[in-house]
């Protein structure tokens, strides 16, 4: 009798993992946590547009933004576990709000599915600025107390750049909360901070041409970019010498079955290599980079790790 | 010169292809449904029908999403003269007077009204379009923190245009609406303030649902109430659409003063047709030989509403093409469009792809055609939803009130603030404070408060910057002169009869 009931249990218990293949039956909703017309929101509707082809559902873009995140992905990891909520998070900024005290996410409330996206962070100056290297513009930040530096928000990942270029370098400079990239890149165009740290795909069609809006100083990379092989990294010049800069991926809420999850993984992989896609990335500027969900795992932990321990020592 | 006439001439070639023609006419019907709908915006509009567009010809893609903006810009204001019901935020100040009229029986003369007045909005707007782009893209650059403190303030100016009854009251609601607007996520802290751990509350209280609750919900509240008591019906229907040369007259200058408040305050970042709609309005007012009609179903009140959001749309463009700084979230929405077609917002749009900006600007000033010909055409018919009964009426806004705030994010909560606001609402008008007062309090508050608390950290708490260029001064002597300007008007007006 005991070996009956016992031998049903293994059954019931191994049941899902032999279950059909899942696959979306309705609508998907993705959540992304920025406005639409954003950046992380055009990315989103640039690779949504061909993954509707793999995922065999149209995926609804729903804009949640406020709060440098947090409204979006509260509701995100609050969304039923059911594979028809799906959404972005953009790292660090996720791995550092849910690293606060009071976070009503942490990364334990997600699952993760892919990454798609990821960016250097560059340091950027107006054009008609007078400091013409990195170099300059430190040695003018350290001989006053009055530079201004314009951030996407307060302790959110362009004001983190900042503090690990002032940290590194030794100056100390004054950190104004523009609530978002775009507002944050229109007071360096207007000239309302000196200076900005900012994603290279923001900052890149503003500094080529034949009259460049802004000159970009530096990369957070140990590399030079392709792209600006004339602009030295921050670690050449002695200062921070690590990757700095976010990624975005796509998770779902905590409690998702394994099925749907592999299904989602799968699929965007497809998408990520349909050479279609890979145009229209290529078009509108946008750097994919595929990693799967173990992948993208360890990405969030180590980015949980820097969260943790470099960036709270920063603020 | 010759060289831009001819690829203005070109641009209308291309925009009257007939896939072209069909596409705006579509995509204004579109818009004026979505307009017409309470809680389905023009922002959301342009975001639903944009993956439709990722597979079109970029200027056909771009015109469909033009004419969704128009349409729904001007949509809103037919539920909001109909069943007093903004159907976007756009029209929030149309609803005062439009909805007085239909309650006089002039329904179909308000909708015309409105129609009229959004079409020469919108074309006169394209005019600044074509010829002053560059130019005025620069005015998005010179408004800095202090600058948008102040135009904020000049917005809470509008608050003694609107409150007819009484000043104190009118400044009561207005403070209301203001501490309303203190909900949410600290702008410049990133903490939650006043949400007593409710998530829905940390993005702030939701715009339109506090419009759908304050304008609507509580109409629904009145018309109950009403029809208990007394069954309320509006006036004799009278069917007449056309307009006088002598209203003509009367509207034209209204129509030209909303089209520059509507071209400036669409250029400007983070300011948009909500903001625009009560500055013309108020302006309309401020310059009518006609002040007591006001807030009793005055047409230069609709028309001083509607031009001005109207001239929003033509406006936003500029600085979203030129400078890749969206002017309002619709044409936030419609930069990401853009993107996603690979043009990068900036001179290489008048250069490069000029064939493709001037076939879009061509489809712009057709869209302006299309939706005169529809509004026209179809203001009778919509018009007969004022007579229908209170029995049918009522359960229907109220249906549309709920739905209409539940389809804004999908959530429940939202229908229970949007019947929170309803009952404030409600009660607003048991004491006489003013609706519209409190919605501008909501709109402006958080703009003033980043400007103010911006400009100051930037300054290390200096009040100096608050003057630092003369552009501030020009602001402070508007918001002075829109203080001043009823007394004074008040005055000259008790003089001349005197």
């Amino acid at each position: 009798m005991f070996r009956k009931t016992f031998s049903l249990l293994i059954i019931c218990l191994l049941l899902p993992a032999f279950a059909f293949a899942w696959s979306p039956e309705k609508d998907v909703t993705v959540i992304v946590a920025y406005k639409a017309g954003s950046g992380t929101d055009t990315g989103a509707r640039v690779l949504m547009q061909y993954a509707r082809k793999y995922v065999g559902q149209t995926l609804v873009i729903n804009n949640l933004p406020g709060g440098d995140g947090k409204i979006g992905w509260t509701e995100l990891t609050r969304s039923k576990p059911d594979g028809y909520t799906i959404g972005f998070i953009n790292l660090p900024t996720f791995t550092t709000l849910s690293a606060q005290p009071q976070s009503t996410f942490s990364v334990q409330s997600i699952i993760p599915v892919a990454n798609h996206l990821t960016e250097t962070c560059v340091v950027v100056v107006k054009a008609d600025s007078p400091w013409q290297t990195l170099q300059d513009l430190v040695k003018a930040c350290k001989g006053s107390d009055k530079f201004r530096c314009s951030t996407n928000g307060n302790k959110a990942s362009n004001h983190t750049a900042a503090q690990l270029l002032a940290r590194s370098a030794g100056f100390s400079y004054k950190a104004i909360p523009y609530g978002g990239t775009a507002d944050q890149l229109l007071a360096l165009r207007q000239g309302e901070v000196h200076f900005s740290c900012a994603k290279i795909a923001d900052v890149a069609k503003l500094s080529v041409g034949d009259s460049p809006e802004l000159r970009i100083l530096g990369v957070f990379d140990t590399k030079r970019l392709a792209q600006f092989p004339d602009v030295p990294t921050l670690g050449e010049l002695g200062y921070y010498k690590e990757w700095y800069g976010s990624a975005r991926a796509l998770v779902l809420p905590a409690g998702t079955p394994k099925e749907i999850v592999d299904f989602y993984e799968d699929a965007f992989k497809k998408t990520m290599t349909d050479p279609e896609c890979i145009a229209a990335h290529d078009k509108a500027n946008l750097h994919l980079d595929f990693k799967g969900s173990t992948d993208l795992g360890n990405l969030i932990f180590s980015q949980l790790v820097f969260s943790r321990d470099v960036i709270s020592s920063l603020y | 010169m010759p060289d831009s006439l001819n690829l203005i001439a070109m641009g209308f070639m291309h925009a009257l292809s007939p896939v072209n023609l069909l596409a705006m006419f579509l995509a204004t019907v579109v818009g004026i449904v979505i307009g017409c709908l309470p809680g389905l915006s023009a922002a959301m509009g342009v975001a639903l029908l944009l993956p439709v567009t990722f597979g079109m010809d970029p200027a056909t893609g771009l015109i469909i999403l033009g004419g969704v903006y128009c349409g729904a810009i001007f949509g809103g204001s037919i539920s909001a003269i109909l069943i007093h019901t903004p159907g976007t935020p756009a029209s929030a100040a149309t609803a005062i007077d439009g909805y007085q009229l239909t309650l006089q029986g002039k329904a179909a003369k308000a909708i015309s009204v409105a129609c009229i007045a959004s079409f020469f909005g919108g074309l006169l707007s394209c005019i600044s379009l074509y010829s002053f782009s560059p130019l005025l893209a620069q005015l998005a650059m010179k408004f800095k923190s202090p600058e948008y403190f102040w135009l904020s303030l000049f917005g809470l100016t509008i608050i003694a245009g609107v409150s007819s009854e009484s000043m104190l009251k009118g400044l009561m609601s207005g403070f209301l609406g203001l501490l309303l607007s203190t909900v949410g996520m600290d702008p410049m802290e990133g903490v939650p303030r006043f949400t007593f751990d409710y998530s829905i509350l940390d993005s702030g209280i939701n715009t339109t649902c506090a419009l759908i609750g304050l304008f609507s919900m509580s109409q629904v509240l009145i018309l109950a109430e009403k029809s208990i008591a007394k069954r309320a019906k509006p006036a004799a229907f009278t069917g007449r659409i056309g307009l006088t040369g002598k209203e003509i007259r009367r509207l034209s200058p209204t129509v030209v003063r909303s089209w520059i408040i509507g071209n400036l305050v669409g250029i400007l970042p983070g300011a948009g047709a909500s903001i625009a709609c009560f500055m013309g309005y108020n302006e309309a007012k401020r310059f009518s030989k006609h002040k007591e009609e006001f807030g009793h179903g005055s047409i230069e009140g609709i028309a001083g509403s509607e031009a001005a959001n109207n001239a929003v749309t033509g406006g936003s463009l500029i600085p979203t093409l030129t400078l890749g700084i969206p002017g309002e979230s619709v044409t936030a929405v419609l930069m990401g469009g853009l993107i996603i077609h690979g043009l990068q917002p900036g001179p290489e749009l008048f250069t490069t792809y000029a064939n493709m900006t001037y076939t879009f600007f061509g489809g712009f000033v057709l869209i302006q055609f299309c939706m005169l010909a529809v509004g026209l055409f179809g203001c009778k018919g919509f018009a007969q939803i004022a007579r229908l009964s209170d029995a049918i009426l009522i359960p229907a806004i109220f249906l549309l009130c709920v739905v209409g705030s539940y389809a804004i994010h999908n959530n429940y909560q939202e229908v229970v603030i949007m019947l929170l606001f309803g009952f404030l609402g409600w009660l607003s008008h048991k004491f006489g404070l003013n609706q519209a007062a409190i919605v501008l309090g909501l709109i402006l508050g958080p703009i003033g408060e980043k400007g103010l608390r911006r400009a100051l950290m930037l300054s290390d708490g200096d009040p100096s910057i608050l003057v630092s260029t003369p552009l501030c001064w020009m602001l402070v002597g508007l918001c002075v002169f829109g203080l001043l300007s009823p007394l004074l008007m008040g005055r000259m007006g008790h003089g001349l009869k005197k």
